[in-house]
């Protein structure tokens, strides 16, 4: 509620509190393991890559990039159905950044390809269409 | 034969015989030496942690939860240059000497920070030369294990590890002629029997090898018997192992205190336990107090005893001084040092029982109980020592103000309380009884209670999955509700205030809790879905598809009911609770991990729904009283429950970063006069605000929209309604009707507020 509000408006009580912004800062702490993560995907250790993410996550639990992240190593583990449930889970702190949706939406389609659900997968990559 | 020829046949039988038996003797205590000196492994507890904090700026923390923390883990408050185990203050904030530490992804050396802090924030940690350092990790706090027979606990260390001044302090004291004699020393039994005529009773004596064989093979009784077997057993052990090996093994044998429950062996564990650091940097003071323990551990203990352990000690270096070990400064430095042990911090098993026996349960899933006690597995938990801490303050403060103002029937009254993180599932604490160092009955695990209206949200968030029929302000009848089924008794459903409301909103039957209104909704839309809907929220037991269940004629524990709450406070996600992150082996190779999983139970926009419902709750109906604790800002979602003859009273509820369940009642199931909002609710809400709470701010999912709604008529409101309250409905579920209150001209805040924008951009040229 930016905008001047007329004179009259009472201030209607939220039911909830303002969403928060969708990304928030990251800190420092973040983009360190962050950075660490994605030096050991690189490394191939990939159990230490999720570790560092679910750190970050304990700092910073509503930030919807590194539930992606963690949703790309969960992909690269094989951890298909995790890899789905994580990208959902990142898809509904997103907010309004829809190009972070439609990538959570393609690596649920690629998850979904992996365990052989190709219906799936097409209605995926459609939803991420829908995105952009 | 002559005579003397047979009997001389006979002596020549009997020595024979001794000798084969002395042979056989031998060789049977020779093989029991050697199977058991080579196959002996030290069994090693598992040793449990705490989860390290993690210092970082930005992070919210008052500077006295970092001191009790860094107590905790045995620092101590004064600067020792070249040492780690330390912290001061400084002008900002403190200078922290972290010890080093085999975390489960890598070792952390020592090293050196500062942190800064402002207003209950840490504003910066930098390293030594004032870097700045993105996370460092504390040490986690030790909060127990799972130990071998007899509750032996110790920490192994090599030979090469232990300094040589303590290796020479035991040699002058315990066995001078250790490197000579070949495990009997006979000049010490002369010197001990010397003592003995001279009337000082029978003592010393012994080698370090007979010491070794004592313990390690003997029962402690005093016979002749015993003794002529430990010194064979001494002479074999050194015929087979060198002088090193024995010694190494003494030095991880030796037994040297009790803390309470837990037996203190070896040296590297008690220079941790006395001391708070590695046995590398005990000094020689230090190490001269240890080694005056040997012979009395319960006599010389330094924290009952103290004045007695420190002439023992000096006794000690005076020695170490005599034989020359020890340099005439290095004796009186020595001599003139203080006691020098740690803070007490009495431990025992483990300082947090319920919680340990969560962990232990979670790992017998996956490893053998002996392994658990023999294996010296690191297990790192995720127990929050902050909130562990104060959920049991909070326990033994409200428990017995309850029992003095006898509010809730006699005194005993018993308590549960389980606090997870909203979005991991972590377990952050957990009260299993009034008494926190019990290890006994774990209600929050183990009591099966029924829950009551704990179990409403169940029915609402089935209901709110249908928009369609049914939305938050859909009126529900709250009239007198009979339910017919064969072969059962009629149910008839009584209201907690005794009386009918009518037709109420869906929001307002939650929010106070109306039993009528709730039997007629969850048979409305059916039993068998809403116990669907329970299972989905997590809970694995069979449950009847009784009519009574919708009120909470179920019996869960605690634990379940957070599990529940759990999915519905992360957004209908799934989130298994978990006790453990990771377990390493004693040398910190990683084993397994347990990894944060998700799964997407329910959908979005019900959950969200019915998360603004729970917010009701505590805004305007069964758990206002909340606002005591707690600012409106605070969006706190939850539910009261209270059943039949107050036998249970519950509050189970999250804010934006912790959830938590609490439980009261009696054991033997007494009626009382327990309700969820009297009693569990103060528990609730005082542990959370002494947690400072995030406050609870959900995005809101698609699909969903916020609509203003007079809270009377449960119609569209607009600016014109003085109380409207904005709402969040499935798209196009919201009501169409318009609010008496509402403005005759029928525009919505949004055109009036464009409206308005406009005629300012118009007037001010913007």
């Amino acid at each position: 509620m930016q905008q001047p509000a007329p004179v009259s408006e009472p201030a209607p009580e939220p039911a909830l509190a303002p969403a928060p912004a969708p990304a928030p800062i990251q800190s420092a702490a973040v983009a360190s393991l962050m950075d660490g993560a994605r030096a050991d995907v690189a490394a191939g250790r990939l159990a230490n890559a999720a570790a560092s993410l679910e750190r970050a996550l304990r700092i910073e639990p509503r930030n919807a990039r590194l539930w992606q992240e963690l949703a790309r190593v969960r992909l690269k583990q094989g951890e298909y159905a995790q890899a789905e449930s994580v990208a959902a889970r990142s898809n509904s702190w997103a907010g309004s950044d829809n190009r972070l949706r439609a990538e959570n939406w393609r690596l649920i389609a690629q998850a979904r390809e992996a365990r052989g659900d190709a219906a799936g997968a097409r209605a995926a990559l459609e939803a991420a269409e829908r995105q952009q | 034969m002559s005579r003397r020829r047979k009997s001389w046949r006979y002596v020549r039988y009997a020595l024979l015989s001794v000798a084969l038996l002395a042979a056989g003797f031998t060789l049977y205590l020779d093989f029991r030496v050697r199977s058991e000196f080579e196959g002996r492994r030290f069994a090693l507890p598992a040793r449990i942690y705490a989860r390290p904090l993690e210092l970082h700026a930005g992070l919210r923390v008052s500077q006295a939860s970092i001191l009790e923390e860094l107590r905790q883990a045995g620092y101590r408050t004064a600067r020792r240059e070249g040492e780690t185990g330390w912290f001061v203050r400084e002008h900002d904030g403190l200078e922290i000497a972290l010890r080093p530490f085999a975390f489960w992804d890598g070792p952390r050396p020592a090293r050196r920070i500062h942190v800064a802090f402002e207003n209950g924030t840490v504003t910066s940690v930098r390293d030594a030369r004032g870097r700045d350092l993105p996370l460092v990790r504390l040490e986690p706090l030790p909060i127990g294990g799972f130990y071998p027979a007899n509750n032996e606990d110790r920490v192994l260390v090599r030979l090469a590890e232990v300094p040589k001044h303590l290796v020479q302090a035991l040699l002058a004291t315990e066995d001078r002629n250790f490197h000579s004699h070949h495990g009997v020393d006979p000049r010490g039994i002369a010197r001990a029997l010397v003592s003995f005529l001279r009337g000082r009773g029978l003592q010393g004596g012994s080698t370090l090898t007979q010491q070794l064989v004592k313990n390690f093979f003997l029962t402690p009784e005093r016979t002749v018997r015993r003794k002529v077997t430990e010194l064979f057993m001494a002479v074999l052990l050194e015929l087979h192992y060198d002088k090193n090996e024995i010694l190494e093994t003494y030095l991880n044998e030796i037994y040297l205190g009790q803390d309470r429950d837990r037996a203190i062996h070896g040296i590297g564990l008690a220079s941790l336990h006395y001391f708070g650091k590695q046995v590398e940097y005990l000094t020689l003071a230090e190490s001269a107090l240890l080694v005056g323990m040997v012979k009395g551990p319960a006599w010389y203990d330094p924290y009952r005893h103290p004045r007695r352990a420190l002439e023992r000690r000096n006794l000690v270096l005076r020695q170490t001084r005599s034989l020359g070990y020890a340099t005439m400064e290095q004796y009186s430095t020595a001599r003139a040092a203080s006691i020098g042990v740690k803070p007490k911090a009495p431990v025992g098993t483990s300082p947090h029982p319920a919680f340990l026996q969560l962990v232990h349960r979670q790992l017998r899933r996956d490893y053998d109980e002996a392994d658990l006690r023999s294996e010296g597995l690191r297990v790192f938990t995720t127990l929050d020592p902050r909130v562990q801490r104060a959920a049991e303050r909070v326990v033994e403060r409200k428990l017995a103000q309850y029992d003095k103002g006898k509010r809730f029937g006699p005194p005993g009254l018993e308590a549960a309380i389980v606090v997870t993180d909203t979005q991991t599932g972590e377990v952050q604490a957990l009260i299993g009884g009034r008494d926190a160092r019990y290890s006994g009955f774990n209600r929050a695990l183990d009591a099966a209670r029924p829950v009551g209206s704990l179990l409403k949200p169940v029915v609402y968030l089935t209901a709110l999955a249908e928009p369609s029929r049914y939305t938050l302000v859909t009126p529900i009848d709250d009239a007198p509700f009979v339910w017919k089924s064969r072969g059962a008794p009629d149910w008839q459903p009584q209201n907690y205030d005794k009386t009918f409301h009518g037709a109420v909103q869906l929001r307002t039957a939650l929010a106070q809790s109306y039993n009528a209104a709730t039997a007629r909704l969850g048979t409305e839309i059916g039993v068998e879905r809403v116990l669907s809907t329970m299972k989905r929220l997590g809970i694995e037991r069979e449950l009847k598809p009784y009519a009574a269940t919708l009120l909470g004629a179920v019996e869960l524990s605690p634990i379940e009911v957070a599990q529940m709450y759990q999915t519905i406070a992360s957004a209908g996600f799934r989130v298994p609770l978990r006790a453990i992150r990771e377990v390493t082996t004693q040398d910190g190779r990683p084993l397994r991990r347990y990894p944060l999983e998700v799964k997407q139970a329910l959908s979005a926009g019900p959950t969200y729904l019915l998360t603004a419902a729970m917010q009701g709750v505590v805004r305007e109906g069964t758990a206002r009283s909340l606002v005591k604790w707690l600012p409106p800002e605070s969006a706190v979602a939850g539910k009261t429950g209270t059943t039949d003859e107050q036998r249970d009273a519950w509050f189970a509820g999250f804010t934006g970063d912790r959830l938590a369940v609490v439980w009261l009642g009696y054991d033997d199931n007494r009626a009382a006069k327990l309700s969820g909002a009297a009693a569990a609710l103060p528990l609730w809400g005082e542990l959370m605000a002494s947690l400072h709470p995030e406050p609870l701010a959900l995005p809101r999912p698609e699909g969903i929209e916020n609509v203003l709604i007079d809270p009377q008529s449960g119609l569209r409101a607009d600016w014109a309604c003085s109380d409207a309250l904005e709402l969040p409905f499935a798209q196009g579920s919201a009501p169409v009707e318009r609010a008496p209150c509402a403005s005759a001209l029928g525009v919505t805040v949004e055109e009036v507020k464009q409206e308005a924008k406009s005629w300012l951009e118009r007037l001010f040229g913007r």
